[in-house]
């Protein structure tokens, strides 16, 4: 009886639905307005959501590596009066989701003719990317920097692709020999990573792999003790010439006995150990393009803040 | 008194600072590298409180940690003064940061937003400076009480942007004019700390300014107090207060606003009208909180007391909400919430629920031949670090037990510096710059009896041969019988070896027996660097590490032969005493010089027991070099932390 009632209940309702009312045209209305939108919220949402573009950023401690990340959060809030914290030695890792500011070039803009008008949009959907912020100190830096890149540049997901490191230096320690031998020795540890992942891609997949350069940040150039880049440069690899002569001739892990001969695939560069190692070199034969460009994260009050740092965001600008 | 205070996140940002004398960032890092990254400082408990302290130069630091919110509250001050009640201000800074930003805290913009924070820690340090001052007629009273004096004028000049409303100050409103009569410190204390630095004349508005009825008997008192400073305690003050005045200028000159403020706080007599259209005229956006004070007098500032302490109370209270145990239905529920909780995950982890796991983990690491002073020590640390977290999804407690022990592991294992011996070696014999003249490489190797040092020494040299370097090896074992012709031994067959594979060159260095060890070293190097060897290699005498009398003969050794490099040998199978070996050793020195790293011999003998090289790296914080993994010379093995780690879990 109950269904039967339910049965006239429902008849009644359509009868009414196309009686041509109001209330039906309004929901008809509704239904043929309101799904399309719907739907492509929906799909807009799981399609369109570009994958993020990751940077991780790495260095020794005391680089400037967390004060960056902190000036470039703080520089892209819409806080009145921007003013970056001052920092100390990290312990976790943080990702932090930054703009780009609108007035540095992006590379996926590079076709568009000046006159695009989607150019100037710009301003109102500022690119977004994201950095990685990880502790420079020597006990974590296998823990945490060296994992996350390789977990970053392994992995299958867009989410967590990696668009480039970063690898902050601090100029004026580094004409210190101590400082200088630690930064270089993680700066080996890192493109030795790089440098496995690039191999094999090569080896297991012709399709191109989706190289992962480095730009090795020259911080601290304000400072009247700072080395220029060039000479930077020269002892970085300098530096790392001698690191990769003196692991050629190490010794073996403790867990190598039971993991197998790894063979040639420790040593940084070419395999001929006599050559010297230089970046360009590196570049020609593993295909990971090094950059090195100065700046400064602290040390420009005057001006507006940031403006130190413009040519790595530059480079940023420039793999999005 | 305080000099400096700190919150930071561990990712290392400051989020909120107050300091009262410029303190040197290293001062906090160095407590971050020391303490909590690698855990090597030995913290001096303090007898009755509990808090560990850690000393930098002249500063003495305290600090709290956040895990919900990964903050660190970290308190510097200088190490002549006995501050009682520092730990008091970091458990209520904590507690009222917290509670005041969660939201933000929480929110992704939580390294970038400002934190208004400055009168709630000024009231909470007067607060507790007045607390601990009152009872004391302690000849530091008045450093003290002008320290505590300055401050109310400091929170009234900030006059930041209004407090975030909290749920519990409009309840606490009618007890603050009740307080006020009782327990009003806000008024009163300014009264001798202006009379001295400003001009005379306002001493006499200030004692012309009635303060409410209430008080008065409170004032007379308090006034009796100023009086005596003033007169005949006024040496006495003034000498206290010569070398903050200066201290106290800049701060408020950075605030700009001194001269100003002075005239809104003492001029009291003076129409509200004007004050409320000038501070509109400065700060559209404080009006309001400035209209209340110019009003009322100090009562704006009772709030933020009544504010804070209802803060803490809420805190307080449900902390012991927590801890008391509910009836039987609601443990019951609890219960079995708490197993379900075990395998979905998201429970949130407490001292009772890791006592068991804790238990089975600390008897796993001793089955590996952990030290038990490391592996508690180990468990501790873990303890600490798991107690309030939320496990993951589907994690069980067992399970972010192992991964927290895991890295902690890693963590212990991991050098700060790694060690590349070849590349030192080239450094001091081929130096880059032309000052420095090239010299032999130093290394000396020490042990207790039978851990195979000799034997280490000749893969070291087996080593550095197959790198083309000219070894001489010193044979300073003096003592025991046979000691040099062991060694004679191994010269021989690595020169064999050498000339074999023409790398390298090795001699022996010999002075027979009976003769004074560290001037048989001196002597080595000596010969060493006159006939261009690269490495000089040093066997010592194999000693009790508790016997007084051969130990201290090491301090003199250090001395003379000065090595680059001193490696202690430790076998993998001594168990408990590993600890006290690697201590004893690393002392040996004297001050200044420590052990450079260890060489744990014999790791083939115990399978996957490898808890030795935890042990002795928990006790001294020194890194391991080589692992020796065999009997012949080529089985000398770097460190592999993920292999080690790897064992010690399995």
């Amino acid at each position: 009886m109950t269904s039967h009632s339910n049965w006239e209940l429902f008849e009644a309702v359509a009868t009414k639905l196309l009686e041509g009312s109001a209330l039906g045209i309004a929901v008809a209305v509704i239904i043929t307005f309101g799904v399309p939108v719907l739907l492509h919220y929906i799909f807009y949402r799981a399609v369109a959501s570009p994958p993020s573009s990751n940077f991780l950023l790495l260095g020794p401690s005391g680089a400037g590596k967390t004060a960056l990340v902190n000036l470039l959060e703080v520089k892209s809030s819409f806080a009145a009066t921007p003013k970056s914290h001052p920092t100390h030695t990290s312990q976790t890792t943080t990702l932090a989701t930054v703009r780009l500011p609108v007035s540095v070039p992006i590379a996926s803009n590079k076709y568009r003719s000046v006159n695009d008008p989607s150019l100037k949009e710009g301003h109102r959907n500022q690119i977004k990317y994201r950095v990685r912020d990880t502790p420079g100190h020597g006990k974590l830096r296998g823990s945490q920097g060296l994992s996350e890149l390789l977990s970053m540049s392994t992995s299958k997901d867009t989410k967590l692709k990696l668009r480039g490191v970063i690898f902050m230096v601090d100029t004026a320690a580094i004409s210190e020999a101590e400082a200088l031998r630690d930064a270089a020795s993680y700066l080996y540890d890192v493109l030795l990573v790089l440098q496995k992942r690039a191999l094999n891609l090569g080896k297991s997949s012709l399709k191109a792999a989706a190289e992962i350069p480095v730009l090795i940040a020259a911080n601290k150039q304000d400072l009247f003790t700072a080395l220029p880049p060039g000479s930077v440069r020269e002892k970085l690899e300098g530096e790392i010439d001698r690191i990769r002569k003196s692991k050629s001739k190490g010794l073996m892990d403790a867990s190598a006995d039971a993991g197998g001969a790894e063979g040639e695939d420790d040593i940084l560069g070419s395999y001929d150990v006599k050559d010297t190692f230089t970046f360009k070199e590196f570049e020609d034969e593993i295909g990971i393009k090094i950059e090195l460009a100065g700046g400064a994260v602290k040390g420009d009050d005057e001006g507006a803040i940031g403006a130190g740092v413009r040519r790595w965001e530059e480079w940023v600008g420039q793999r999005l | 008194m305080l000099e400096s205070f700190e919150i930071l996140t561990t990712s290392g940002v400051v989020l909120w600072s107050k300091s009262y004398t410029p303190v040197g960032p290293h001062v906090v890092n160095s407590l971050i590298n020391d303490v909590f990254i690698e855990e090597k400082a030995h913290l001096q408990n303090t007898t009755n409180s509990a808090s560990p302290i850690f000393r930098k130069e002249k500063y003495t630091l305290k600090w709290r940690r956040s895990k919900d919110f990964n903050l660190i509250f970290v308190a510097v001050y200088q190490s002549l003064l006995h501050l009682g009640w520092i730990d008091k201000l970091l458990d209520n800074i904590s507690t009222i940061f917290i509670d005041l930003y969660k939201d933000q805290l929480k929110s992704e913009r939580a390294r970038v937003v400002e934190y208004p924070f400055d009168k709630y820690f000024n009231q909470q340090v007067r607060e507790l400076e007045d607390n601990a001052t009152a009872g004391l007629d302690s000849p530091e009273t008045p450093a003290g009480v002008v320290a505590a004096r300055k401050d109310p004028l400091v929170s009234s000049d900030n006059g930041g942007p209004p407090p975030p409303t909290v749920p519990g100050l409009s309840r606490a409103q009618p007890e603050a004019a009740l307080g006020a009569a009782t327990s009003d410190e806000g008024s009163p204390p300014q009264t001798p700390d202006i009379s001295r630095t400003s001009t005379p004349t306002s001493n006499h508005i200030l004692t012309a300014k009635g303060g409410p009825g209430g008080r008065v008997s409170r004032r007379q008192r308090k006034a009796a107090i100023a009086t005596a400073y003033a007169s005949s305690g006024d040496e006495k003050a003034r000498k206290g207060k010569i070398p903050k005045s200066g201290k106290k200028l800049r701060k408020w000159d950075a605030d700009g606003l001194a001269d100003e403020d002075d005239g809104r706080v003492l001029d009291y007599s003076a129409p509200a009208g004007e004050e409320d259209t000038s501070a509109s005229a400065v700060e559209a956006v404080a009006e309001d909180s400035w209209g209340r004070r110019t009003g009322k007098g100090q009562f704006v500032l009772k709030d933020l007391g009544d504010e804070v302490h209802s803060i803490l109370e809420n805190a307080d209270s449900e902390k012991t909400k927590s801890s008391a145990p509910s009836g039987l239905v609601g443990s019951g529920f609890s219960a079995i919430g708490g197993l379900l909780r075990n395998i979905v995950g998201g429970k949130v982890l407490s001292a009772a629920d890791l006592e068991k796991p804790l238990k089975a983990m600390e008897d796993h690491l001793l089955k590996k031949n952990i030290a038990r002073e490391a592996a508690v020590r180990l468990c501790d640390g873990v303890k600490q670090e798991l107690v309030g977290k939320k496990t993951g999804n589907f994690q069980s407690v067992d399970a972010s037990l192992k991964s927290a022990m895991e890295s902690s592991l890693r963590k212990i294992l991991t050098p700060t510096t790694s060690l590349d011996l070849l590349r030192e070696i080239d450094t001091v014999t081929n130096p880059k710059n032309k000052q420095a003249t090239p010299r032999p490489y130093v290394i000396s190797i020490v042990g207790v009896n039978g851990v195979g040092k000799s034997t280490n020494l000749g893969k070291i040299c087996y080593f550095l041969l197959q790198n083309n370097f000219r070894v001489l090896i010193a044979a300073c074992d003096t003592f025991r019988s046979g000691a040099v012709e062991q060694l004679r031994v191994h010269a021989r067959n690595l020169k064999e070896l050498s000339t074999r594979e023409n790398v390298g060159e090795v001699e022996l260095y010999e002075k027979g027996y009976g003769k004074d060890a560290a001037n048989v070293a001196k002597d080595a190097v000596e010969y060493g660097a006159a006939n261009k060897f690269d490495v000089v290699l040093i066997d010592t005498a194999g000693r009790r590490h508790n016997d007084q009398r051969l130990m201290s003969s090491l301090e003199k050794f250090a001395k003379f032969a000065n090595p680059d490099k001193i490696f202690m040998v430790g076998e993998a199978l001594v168990g408990t005493d590993s600890v006290m070996q690697a201590r004893n050793f690393n002392q040996a020195f004297g001050t200044g010089r420590n052990l450079d790293g260890f060489i744990i011999s014999k790791c083939d003998t115990v399978g996957d027991m490898v808890g030795t090289l935890v042990s002795m790296v928990h006790a001294t914080g020194i890194p391991i070099v080589f692992l020796g993994v065999g009997q012949h010379y080529g089985d000398l093995r770097g460190l592999s932390v993920p292999w080690a780690v790897n064992l010690l879990m399995k």
